[in-house]
């Protein structure tokens, strides 16, 4: 089980919603940065992904390490969660 | 032996044609599952704005169309899966599906599995995706507040997203490789209202996408009537260049693609194949709109019925 789970999300993207709906349908909670509501954040998503780009979803396992997923990939979600 | 999976009915893709198709069947206890790889709601969830499908006056944004969709189609017990479809053959009376979570097999099919953004194939492209070269702009255009960007294209998708990321931006070059525009002409009346932000550039070509310490800079055309190259300084790129049907996985099925690739259909909407079916923007000759795809979805579905009456029902 990850220690916890961050989603950067923006209001109108749908991949955002699969990651969520994803993440949901396995009984994973998670905290969502909506960077519409709080642009502040969004060069924290860039400096984590790398990337201009949303979904940006960050996996903490137990051991502290953690997984950066850019976009809406269930081939490098599925095993970061697991 | 394991037991086999058996449905009724696989639709492949869940966007407007493939939830349609599922409202109907399920509502007739046609057992039916949805495989979808990517949003459920295809294209028209990641369109911001929807304003001509029928029944919303005041138009509806596209997610929460896709979202109404969905639930319609599971409220009559749609099982819809997160995972792609690989490859289907057909062995008579079952079609076995090879899919991301294993094997299933379908007494009919449903292809509704749209098409997906062209890339450009120019220098720069893959090297900036997701850092400077986007192709969604619900996704990735709140990145671009108070910037400078290039949009490629003169279609209805690329006139539609340009307006879109007006909000955010500050300025866009709208790149138009002949010397007008494919977009409709209620489209290009709207974009005559943005012309503050939106800079039309026709006959040029993009041909190649640089930046500098791992940010795109610049976009370098060529503007086709004085044959000279000509630079955009921009923060990013969208690319809206046009569609190509999603077919690749059909490439070793018997199912018959026309020559760009979309799937070919009878009247009844049904294959080459016997009990596989397709419609919506796959199929050859669709109209690309949301109101044909749900309905082609429901004509699909009456004709799913039809055929398995006498063989199952
Ligand atoms: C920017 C933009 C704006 C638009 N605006 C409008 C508009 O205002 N009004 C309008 O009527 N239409 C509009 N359209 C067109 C409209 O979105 C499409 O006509 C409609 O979505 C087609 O529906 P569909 O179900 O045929 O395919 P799609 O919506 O393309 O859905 C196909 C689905 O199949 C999935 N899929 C593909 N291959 C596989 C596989 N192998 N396994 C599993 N899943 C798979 C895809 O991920 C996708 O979700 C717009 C399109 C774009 C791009």
């Amino acid at each position: 089980m990850p220690k916890n789970i961050t989603i950067f999300t923006t209001n109108t993207c749908a991949y955002c919603v699969m990651v969520k709906k994803w993440l949901n349908a396995k009984g994973f909670s998670y905290e969502e940065v909506n960077l519409d509501q709080d642009p502040s954040r969004q060069s924290e998503a860039l400096e984590l992904s790398g990337a201009l780009t949303v979904p940006v979803t960050v996996v903490t396992k137990a051991d502290d390490s953690r997984d950066v997923i850019v976009g809406y990939n269930l081939s490098q979600l599925a095993p970061a969660v697991s | 032996m394991a037991e086999r999976e058996i449905h009724d009915v696989v639709i492949v893709g869940a966007g407007p044609a493939a939830l349609s198709a599922a409202i109907y069947t399920t509502r007739e206890d046609i057992d039916t599952v949805i495989y979808e790889k990517g949003v459920i709601g295809g294209l028209a969830a990641v369109t911001d704005w929807v304003d001509n499908y029928p029944g919303f006056a005041q138009g509806v944004a596209g997610m929460e169309l896709a979202e109404s969709l969905q639930k319609q189609a599971e409220r009559f017990g749609t099982d819809i899966r997160l995972g792609e479809v690989l490859s289907i053959h057909d062995e008579g009376e079952l079609k076995r599906l090879e899919t991301t979570d294993g094997e299933v097999y379908a007494r009919t099919i449903l292809i509704t599995t749209g098409s997906d953004y062209k890339k450009l194939g120019i220098p720069g492209e893959s090297e900036y995706y997701a850092r400077g070269v986007h192709y969604c702009a619900t996704c990735d255009g709140a990145f671009y507040r108070d910037k400078r960007v290039v949009v490629v294209g003169g279609g209805n998708s690329a006139v539609q997203e340009a307006m879109f990321l007006t909000k955010f931006v500050s300025h866009i070059d709208l790149l138009v490789r002949s010397d007008k525009f494919r977009a409709s002409e209620i489209l290009q009346e709207e974009l005559k209202k943005h012309t503050d932000k939106i800079t039309v550039h026709f006959n040029t070509t993009t041909d190649e996408i640089i930046g500098e310490n791992g940010k795109v800079t610049k976009v370098v055309g060529t503007d086709k009537k004085t044959n000279k190259k000509v630079e955009f300084p921009t923060d990013g790129v969208f690319v809206f260049i046009g569609l190509k049907p999603n077919t690749q996985f059909l490439k070793d099925s018997d199912v018959l693609l026309d020559e760009i690739g979309m799937v070919i259909t009878n009247a009844y909407l049904e294959t080459n194949v016997k009990g596989v079916f397709a419609a919506g923007d796959v199929r050859s000759g669709a109209t690309m709109q949301i109101a044909s795809a749900t309905g082609e979805g429901a004509t699909a579905a009456l004709m799913i019925r039809k055929y398995l009456e006498p063989h199952h029902m």
